[in-house]
């Protein structure tokens, strides 16, 4: 100051000061600072959580330049290869795919900012909070650089519209969304959110998917998407180290809450993902495309470093971990091609699996394929023999029905035995698509007991039971929007045995 | 009367509005026919409710079957 000259401080001699810094309090208690309601069970003394460290360690400034050069490496390949006649080359059930993500993804990533920037005031330890600060700066991220890139495909495809609206329609698939992420990111304190949106979701799902994912829509072509989801991987490896120290210090003082925790959101967590990603993978990549089946990938990216990372904390698999890796076989199938037959309801398009990917699906899932495949027997029969043009003659028109605790349709099982079952309680009946769904509601009956699915809105006269008023009126999908055949039916290896409309 | 119907073969659960003056096979017939985009009719279908399979010639008022309850059409 004074002097003739100053000292800059070494990085380390000053972190710890800005990211690590906590003290007694003198005029208030340290539970009116961080109330049990606000900062999660079980509440502890801080000295319990004083140990708390991720290995990142990031500064302010650092986080800054790190992220500045991450947008303009995403900003550079958005110039050079993301333009719109770069998408309109991609092959069509990969645009479908894309379309999927969009909506799924960036407003999720908004309300995840929510539920980090409880834990950056709740969280009971400062470098908790700082590491939660950068977290919400995260998230923002990943709502502003999908919607971003989407906006500018809506003038071609206005499915991609569906980018910001998906979450404020009352479509279903937003409603199992809603379901799940309002009670993941927006209602979580931040010890629950740090177990199951930074432990489960993101360090057992979402940050290998995305990994697995942009090596995915390399090998499609999509080197915008590659590059997205490659940058948003980057910052979810960080601040999903949130949850590791998180866990470790309920599983020390509450082992059951903390495997509750655990248990309860790698099914809800699983449920979506296998949908979104299953989808994905498995149908919607061009076959040369594929590299490994979502099974397989979820066997080697997901699976073995769950239960890698349950065991060092001295945490259990979850009791339903055979019905798990059963489901691993069948569900997403069982849900693609029900959604297939009920594709107006969604805001994408879909394709039928050609011979040569069907019999790669064989392969890949022998257990339960020759069930599935006989419904694929079905579907293109009724294409051969439906007339040109005539869309609905290859869709369902029955009400389908929703759990009425994921709110995803009841497509649990196999098709030999959907795994559907009910519960009465409190006067009401409620149905459920799998037992740890019945469990999960069950355990929070305050929680769930009160929603209403798609089905109980229909009989309670809040959704019109006819399905075109449903697409227009509370969907609000219209013919332009609501899926289709991405083909039209047209495909090389299907003859078509129905009158031409002139 | 809505019920939840699952059809063997089929790979999701469906509601059927139902009357409970119905048959047990014209709930199995009603069942088949919405599910027949993705499962192709079948003869000789039989009505699983409660684990036990149910005489197709009973009415739905007969054999307790109410609203929001499961039951299953197997061949």
């Amino acid at each position: 100051m004074g002097g003739g000259f100053s000292v800059m401080l070494k990085r380390d001699e000053w972190l710890h000061l800005a990211r690590k810094l906590d003290w007694d309090y003198s005029y208030v208690r340290e539970d009116e600072v961080f109330p049990p309601v606000q900062s999660g069970r079980p509440w502890l003394p801080h000295a319990a959580w004083a140990h708390w460290e991720e290995p990142f360690r990031t500064s302010f400034a650092e986080y800054v330049v790190n992220q500045h050069a991450k947008d303009a490496a995403v900003q550079a390949v958005r110039e050079a290869l993301g333009k719109l006649e770069d998408v309109q080359r991609l092959a069509t059930p990969w645009v479908n795919a894309l379309k999927l993500h969009a909506a799924t993804l960036p407003l999720a990533e908004f309300a995840a900012v929510v539920g980090n920037l409880r834990g950056a005031r709740f969280g009971r330890d400062s470098a908790w909070r700082t590491a939660a600060t950068f977290g919400a700066l995260d998230e923002l991220r990943h709502t502003q650089i999908p919607l971003s890139l989407m906006h500018e495909l809506v003038q071609w495809d206005g499915q991609f519209d569906w980018t910001h609206r998906f979450y404020h329609s009352n479509n279903w698939v937003a409603i199992a969304g809603r379901h799940l992420f309002d009670e993941l990111l927006l209602a979580s304190d931040p010890i629950e959110f740090a177990i199951a949106t930074n432990f489960v979701l993101e360090t057992g799902f979402t940050n290998l998917q995305f990994v697995g994912l942009s090596a995915l829509a390399h090998n499609a072509g999509d080197h915008m998407f590659e590059k997205m989801v490659g940058s948003i991987q980057t910052d979810e490896a960080r601040h999903a180290q949130i949850g590791g120290p998180v866990l470790e210090t309920v599983a020390a003082h509450d082992p059951e809450y903390a495997q509750w925790l655990l248990d309860k959101w790698f099914w809800r967590s699983w449920l979506l993902f296998a949908v979104v990603t299953g989808f994905s993978m498995d149908y919607l990549t061009p076959l040369e495309a594929r590299t490994l089946s979502f099974k397989e990938f979820m066997e080697e990216w997901v699976l073995d470093q769950y239960v890698t990372a349950l065991a060092e904390r001295g945490m259990k698999k979850p009791w339903y971990w055979d019905l798990f890796l059963d489901a691993l076989e069948v569900y997403h199938h069982m849900v693609y091609v029900s959604a297939y037959t009920y594709r107006a309801t969604v805001w994408f398009d879909f394709v039928v699996p050609s011979p040569a990917e069907r019999r790669w699906l064989a392969a890949k899932y022998p257990k339960y394929w020759d069930a599935l495949d006989a419904v694929w027997e079905r579907i293109t029969a009724r294409w051969r023999d439906a007339d040109v043009g005539n869309e609905f003659a290859v869709h369902g028109t029955a009400i389908v029905s929703f759990c009425d605790l994921c709110q995803l349709v009841l497509c649990g099982g196999t098709p030999a035995r959907n795994s559907a079952n009910t519960l009465e309680h409190g006067g009401r009946k409620y149905i459920f698509c799998s037992q740890p769904c019945r469990w999960i509601f069950e355990r929070e009956l305050d929680r769930y007991a009160d929603h209403r699915d798609l089905v109980k809105r229909v009989l309670a006269g809040e959704a019109p039971a006819n399905l075109v008023m449903m697409l227009r009126q509370y969907f609000g999908l219209d013919h332009n929007t609501w899926g289709k055949d991405a083909y039209g039916g047209n495909y090389p290896w299907l003859k078509r045995n129905g009158q031409t409309k002139r | 009367m809505p019920v939840y119907g699952f059809l063997e073969g089929d790979t999701i659960g469906l509601l059927i509005l139902a009357r409970k003056s119905m048959t047990v096979a014209q709930l199995a017939q009603q069942l088949q026919s919405a599910a027949s985009v993705r499962v192709a009719p079948r003869p000789g279908l039989r009505v699983v409710y409660k684990e036990k399979v149910l005489d197709p010639a009973d009415t739905l008022e007969h054999v307790g079957l109410s609203a929001l309850e499961r039951f299953d059409v197997i061949v």
